[in-house]
């Protein structure tokens, strides 16, 4: 039987239970929130670009692996993010410039901090620090990822087992379904599970939901070569992450970190935001995000 | 880069200069793709992040070993298996004019080795003479893989500017969007004849021409699905052709491809050709020959051979028979 040697790479045991955040003390809930921080802004700022899906979800599950082989506290969130779009845009044949993805980044990153949407200029030092950031960040990611950046999705699968199981014309279920793949790259499910697993965890999740009963003598996920114990694990993750919200401050770099642990991030976000406005003078009318692309 | 000590240059790469070197430690002789990263506006380049991890997952006598990726601050280093040849330069060296056997063998390895990338599910993209390496023992590689990409099921549609324009598959060239490892086994078909000949088998100078040049000895295909032929079949008188019935159905069927007029850029105005022998073409090949160069070169990519199933073609029989000659050639 041959090895198929281009499975996604899974996190071994002693992974799981210690990431490299939490072994230098970051607390596992503060972890969390900065992954489905990070993930948030790689989609919408994917969103924006008009990338294809497979390119944010692809990025996402990049900037999950590389946090169990380094730590939040040594590589910055926001570069992290940057440099795994760049790549994931890279691997999936959609390249994007370094200009537009850090135009659009930036803009996310204002948004939700309440500051002026204001476009960087190409020519000032927080472009270019950013930049660097970004490309400093995408040759991290290759290394510790070893070059393994090529990430086999279960969104395919779905659509498959989805017609197997004949409830493609199920009101809510496909659509539902969709909606928990997407959610479920905020947690760690893509760097514990295979594709097929994952599909049919979000499967049973979507059957439950909306009552459908599927096939059990065999039961259904048989067929799929996923095992129950397995898509219960996928299934919870999700609904753990619907009992979860998404916080819009979030410490970007190894400075922010510092803040947010004394408590400090949220004043200092505030500080910012209003000297920006006083320094500037900016009336309330803000630039559009699609001009930055 | 203290580890390898270099020996000569070997040729500009895709992204950069190939060095040949030796290890220092253990008297290895390599090959070095050095890949230049001051590029401001790319960062790493597309294509050697391709290459290096589909290559450093892919492990297999006729796939060339990439044994070591070396980083410094301005480039990154590639550290692959030496190989001493490819096949152009190979073929070349003797005036195009390679012995039945030896075709014979290097097509076998060219087929393990692209088997082994689709059965990992990677397609190469970019098969060509070029691009397949060979050693002093004969031993053939796949190499260059900037252009490769592990594909998922379904397969999603990629760009379409690929292949190289002699080697592309007709699908491809008429905008296919939707293709699979049949793209691959187009390219051996056509690298497969042009071994047998010295010459390249469709050697296109346009999009257009390369269709052309393949109409023009596999025949203009046929749409069986909608069982209409192209426009000018109605219009233009087809040339009487003495041809048997028996003829005449081997024709239909060769040309028969369901569903090609609804390729994106389908040839609607292609000259109507009908199929030619292949044997006057390629004298040196054997009948068992022609028969698998037919099923590679098939138009539907659907009905193209596999790798897998080209292996077990009764072509290939001479090669089982001989004991224990693996790579003799």
């Amino acid at each position: 039987m041959t090895r198929l040697s281009l499975r996604n790479p899974l996190l071994t045991p002693e992974q799981i239970v210690q990431s490299p955040s939490q072994r230098q003390g970051m607390s596992q809930a503060l972890e969390l929130d900065m992954r489905v921080y990070g993930c948030h802004l790689i989609e919408a700022a994917g969103i924006v670009l008009r990338v294809p899906q497979v390119v944010m979800a692809s990025a996402q599950v990049l900037f999950q692996r590389f946090y169990y082989l380094a730590s939040f506290q040594d590589y910055s969130l926001r570069g992290t993010v940057l440099g795994a779009l760049f790549l994931a845009c890279k691997v999936e044949e959609n390249p994007k410039s370094i200009r537009s993805i850090i135009n659009v980044l930036d803009i996310i990153i204002k948004r939700d901090r309440g500051y002026p949407e204001i476009v960087t200029d190409g020519y000032d030092a927080e472009y270019y620090d950013l930049k660097n950031e970004m490309v400093i960040a995408e040759m991290q990611i290759l290394r510790r990822l070893g070059f393994n950046v090529q990430v086999e999705l279960p969104y395919g699968l779905l659509v498959n087992y989805l017609r197997c199981l004949e409830v493609t014309e199920h009101p809510q279920f496909p659509q539902l379904s969709w909606n928990y793949l997407n959610d479920l790259l905020r947690t760690p499910v893509y760097v514990c599970f295979q594709p097929e697993t994952i599909a049919c965890g979000v499967i049973y999740l979507a059957a439950l939901k909306c009552g459908v009963t599927l096939p059990t003598s065999p039961p259904w996920w048989i067929v799929f070569d996923a095992n129950e114990e397995d898509i219960r694990q996928v299934a919870r993750a999700a609904v753990a992450l619907h009992e979860r919200s998404r916080l819009r401050i979030m410490p970007l770099d190894s400075d922010e970190l510092e803040m947010h642990l004394q408590g400090e991030l949220e004043d200092h976000v505030k500080a910012t935001r209003h000297k920006i406005y006083e320094t500037a003078n900016i009336s309330s009318t803000m630039a559009p995000v699609a001009s930055a692309v | 880069m203290e580890k390898y000590q270099k020996i000569e240059k070997l040729g500009e790469g895709t992204y950069g200069i190939v060095y040949k070197a030796q290890n220092r430690e253990t008297n290895e002789v390599v090959a070095l793709k050095r890949i230049r990263l001051d590029n401001e506006e790319e960062g790493v380049p597309c294509t050697a992040i391709r290459e290096i991890s589909l290559l450093k997952e892919l492990k297999h006598p006729n796939i060339v070993g990439l044994f070591d990726v070396l980083h410094t601050e301005k480039k990154l280093t590639l550290v692959f298996e030496f190989m001493d040849s490819d096949l152009k330069k190979f073929a070349d060296a003797y005036g195009g004019d390679l012995d039945p056997l030896t075709v014979k063998h290097l097509l076998y390895q060219l087929l393990c080795g692209i088997a082994y990338c689709h059965r990992n599910r990677v397609l190469h993209r970019d098969l060509k003479p070029q691009n397949l390496l060979i050693n002093k023992r004969g031993d053939l590689k796949l190499g260059d893989f900037g252009l490769a990409r592990a594909f998922g099921i379904p397969v999603r549609s990629y760009s379409h500017e690929v292949v190289t324009l002699w080697y592309r598959a007709p699908d491809v060239l008429m905008g296919s969007r939707q293709y699979d490892t049949s793209i691959d086994i187009w390219s051996v078909g056509c690298i497969f004849a042009e071994m047998s000949t010295g010459r390249p088998f469709f050697a296109g100078n346009s999009i257009d021409d390369q269709v052309l040049q393949i109409f023009k000895i596999m025949g203009t295909p046929i749409d069986t699905l909608t069982g209409s032929l192209p426009q000018q079949q109605q219009q233009q008188q087809q040339q009487p052709v003495m041809v048997g019935l028996g003829a005449a159905n081997d024709d239909y069927a060769r040309r028969a491809w369901p569903g090609c007029t609804q390729l994106p850029e389908w040839k609607s105005n292609a000259p109507i050709y009908s199929s030619v022998p292949l044997e006057p073409l390629l004298p040196k090949l054997s009948a068992k020959g022609i028969d698998l160069l037919r099923r590679l070169l098939e138009y539907a990519p659907e009905k193209r051979i596999s790798a897998e199933q080209a292996l077990l073609h009764p072509y290939f029989d001479e090669l089982r028979n001989i004991s224990g000659g693996n790579n003799a050639i």
